[in-house]
């Protein structure tokens, strides 16, 4: 969540070619959000991945923390994901039906190692980037929305990449939705 | 001052018959009315004592739209200050949490200890002549009281302690309150958000509404979450005091060892925390939803990670904070056991999180209602679409049971909201500086009128074996 310690990579071809990776590979698991094919999207996480979006606290500069240690929106593995998805399927998710329109908007992408190595495909990389998701719902004109920053610990496998551990965090410290009854 | 809408006289009349006019829960009048005669003169929840456990430690919190500093001083006395400045208003704290001995306004730098206390004023000599007397100018107290860790405030010099205020509620918010001898903390920050309905939509469905569980969470017995079946889920107790507006819902399953989908620790903690009275009630229940009057709820329901697995229960605290008409910040807290785990009190709370939270699976869909609902209920002649309270009119309430309040048994029915209701209007169309009788709140309930047609015993709905 910090930058104060990131190498920045150099550009040559190769980091050009494995930004662009990156970046299809984080812009297509966006779209299966968006058309809501959670089961396909499910398969992009590792089998032992967390997905987690902390509470975040406005706090007085200087603070040890504005993210809470302990406080999660989502507090999530691939197996409580899952369920979600399941529930989601059921006819009965009301929150959901209609669908709400949900859209992704992906930028600011920054790709480094994961630690003071080199920047490879065989090893795990680290994309910060920005997403700012709008939610439309319903016949209402209005828009939700929630601007976050992930931070994503993504691995290349046998199968393409993969999300091992993505952390979400949010600017609002209140949330102008009426739920997040979708991911983010 | 606003003034009181003509069809609030009328549900005075109608509420008694079960009929409640859908506009209160959408009005920018009756949000001006509940500032000036609801949150002016009720306790206000503000805060959890392990919020701050720390000398100088603080967190800001809201009766209505009044910013609230809650702190504790350097010899540990909580107190709460309306947070502005006594020389312009300005905040003088503007983060939700932290530790401070002072408080510095930013605009011309007036101080306060966090005792309230006026201590530095700038170029005092020059501005003042060094005559300003500081003792007249700290921060305006609120008058706090504290019942099993919770801190409430009222801004009415003249309301009646808590512990009448709460009118024999404590035996029942023990349960949520005191799962041991230390009884709980917060596992967290609150989380929060802002949706569009009403707070009393919010405080009335954490009062007891069974009736809604099995279908608009209809998913938890798809997905095979619920250790009740359809069969037994509306068995137990709906609990209200008389006009207090305090209400809660208590849901039975019969066969479960007692306190079942508790660690054993807790079992424990409950045995020796509570009197054998408040065990007999809460001995078999499967989950337990109540409200504080007026916009404080708890929930204890068991849940688990993965459907099929052996619920864990969890706790949540939530206030319903009025943010305008049909408008509302959501506050949600997870409380755990002091005395448990670390390990413990994270796995219960993963458990909450995937269930309640903006995230969560029941709030989710309980958020989606109300929303929609309130819409409706700003329409323009929405004074006169009146809403069915008719469940348990003519009910009896039970003569053996061991707790304060009228008790009736199976634990869905709208006797506690029409009570709630009754308090509400009560406060309302008691104008300021008058005294809030709650011997003026009507029945909820009236056997003697209707005295055949109870039909407690069916349970017909959607989901049933």
């Amino acid at each position: 969540m910090v930058l104060r310690d990131v190498q920045l990579p150099r550009i040559d071809l190769d980091y050009i070619k494995l930004y662009h990776e990156v970046h299809q590979f984080l812009s297509y698991e966006a779209l299966l959000l968006s058309e809501r094919r959670y089961d396909d999207w499910l398969t992009l996480f590792t089998d032992d991945a967390v997905y987690e979006v902390p509470i975040r606290v406005t706090r007085e500069r200087g603070a040890a923390w504005e993210f809470s240690p302990t406080g999660r929106l989502f507090d999530d593995t691939k197996e409580t994901l899952a369920v979600r998805i399941a529930r989601l399927n059921t006819e009965y998710a009301w929150a959901e039906d209609p669908p709400s329109r949900v859209r992704y908007y992906l930028s600011n992408l920054l790709l480094t190692a994961t630690d003071a190595g080199s920047l490879e495909p065989a090893r795990d990389v680290i994309a910060r980037y920005n997403v700012l998701v709008i939610r439309t719902r319903g016949e209402l004109p209005d828009i939700e929305f929630v601007s976050t920053h992930r931070h994503d610990r993504l691995r290349h496998t046998e199968d393409g990449w993969k999300i091992a551990h993505r952390t979400i965090t949010i600017d609002h410290s209140v949330l102008q939705v009426r739920n997040l009854s979708f991911f983010l | 001052m606003a003034s009181v809408p003509e069809y609030l006289y009328r549900m005075r009349e109608t509420l008694p018959k079960g009929r409640v006019p859908a506009k209160i829960f959408n009005d920018p009048q009756i949000y001006q009315l509940e500032k000036e005669r609801l949150f002016s003169r009720a306790w206000v929840f503000l805060a959890h004592e392990s919020e701050i456990p720390q000398p100088g430690d603080y967190v800001l919190r809201w009766i209505a739209d009044l910013s609230v500093i809650v702190v504790r001083d350097e010899h540990g006395q909580v107190r709460a200050f309306r947070n502005a400045c006594t020389h312009r208003g300005n905040q003088v704290c503007k983060a939700e949490m932290g530790n401070a001995s002072h408080f510095r306004c930013s605009y011309h730098g007036w101080t306060f200890k966090n005792t309230g206390e006026l201590v530095g004023v700038p170029y005092h000599r020059e501005v003042y002549r060094g005559q300003l007397d500081k003792s007249e100018w700290g921060l305006h107290p609120v008058r706090i009281d504290t019942y099993a860790g919770l801190i409430f405030g009222t801004l009415d010099p003249n309301a009646e302690p808590l512990e009448t205020y709460l009118g024999g509620f404590q035996f029942y918010l023990d349960f949520f309150l005191r799962p041991g001898p230390e009884g709980t903390e917060v596992y967290a920050p609150p989380e929060r958000w802002v949706a569009d309905t009403d707070w009393k939509i919010c405080a009335e469905n954490f009062g007891g509404d069974g009736y809604h569980t099995p279908v608009a969470h209809q998913f938890g017995f798809a997905l095979g979450f619920y250790p009740s079946s359809g069969r037994t889920h509306f068995m137990g107790y709906a609990v209200h005091i008389p006009g207090r507006g305090h209400c809660i819902g208590i849901g039975h399953t019969p066969g479960l060892p007692p306190f079942a989908g508790f660690p054993p620790e807790v079992v424990e903690g409950y045995q020796q925390a509570l009197s054998p009275e408040q065990i007999s009630v809460f001995r078999d229940a499967r989950m337990s939803v109540a409200t504080v009057f007026p916009n404080l709820s708890f929930l204890i329901q068991p849940f688990s990670l993965t459907p099929g697995k052996p619920g864990l229960k969890f706790c949540t605290m939530r206030l319903w904070h009025p943010r305008g008409p049909g408008r509302i910040e959501m506050w949600t807290w997870c409380l755990v056991p002091k005395h448990i785990s670390p390990e413990l009190k994270r796995e219960i709370y993963r458990v909450y999180s995937l269930a309640f939270g903006a995230a969560g699976t029941f709030e989710q869909d309980d958020f989606e209602n109300w929303t929609n609902l309130s819409r409706q209920h700003a329409a323009f002649n929405a004074d006169t679409f009146e809403l069915a309270y008719l469940q348990g009119l003519d009910w009896e309430p039970l003569s053996d049971f061991p707790g304060p309040g009228y008790a009736f048994t199976p634990y869905a029915t709208e006797i506690g909201f029409r009570n709630l209701w009754g308090t509400w209007l009560n406060y309302l169309l008691t104008p300021p500086g008058e005294p809030v009788d709650p011997a003026k709140v009507p029945p909820a309930f009236s056997p003697a009128q209707q005295p055949s047609s109870a039909e407690s015993g069916t349970y017909g709905f959607v989901g049933e074996e």
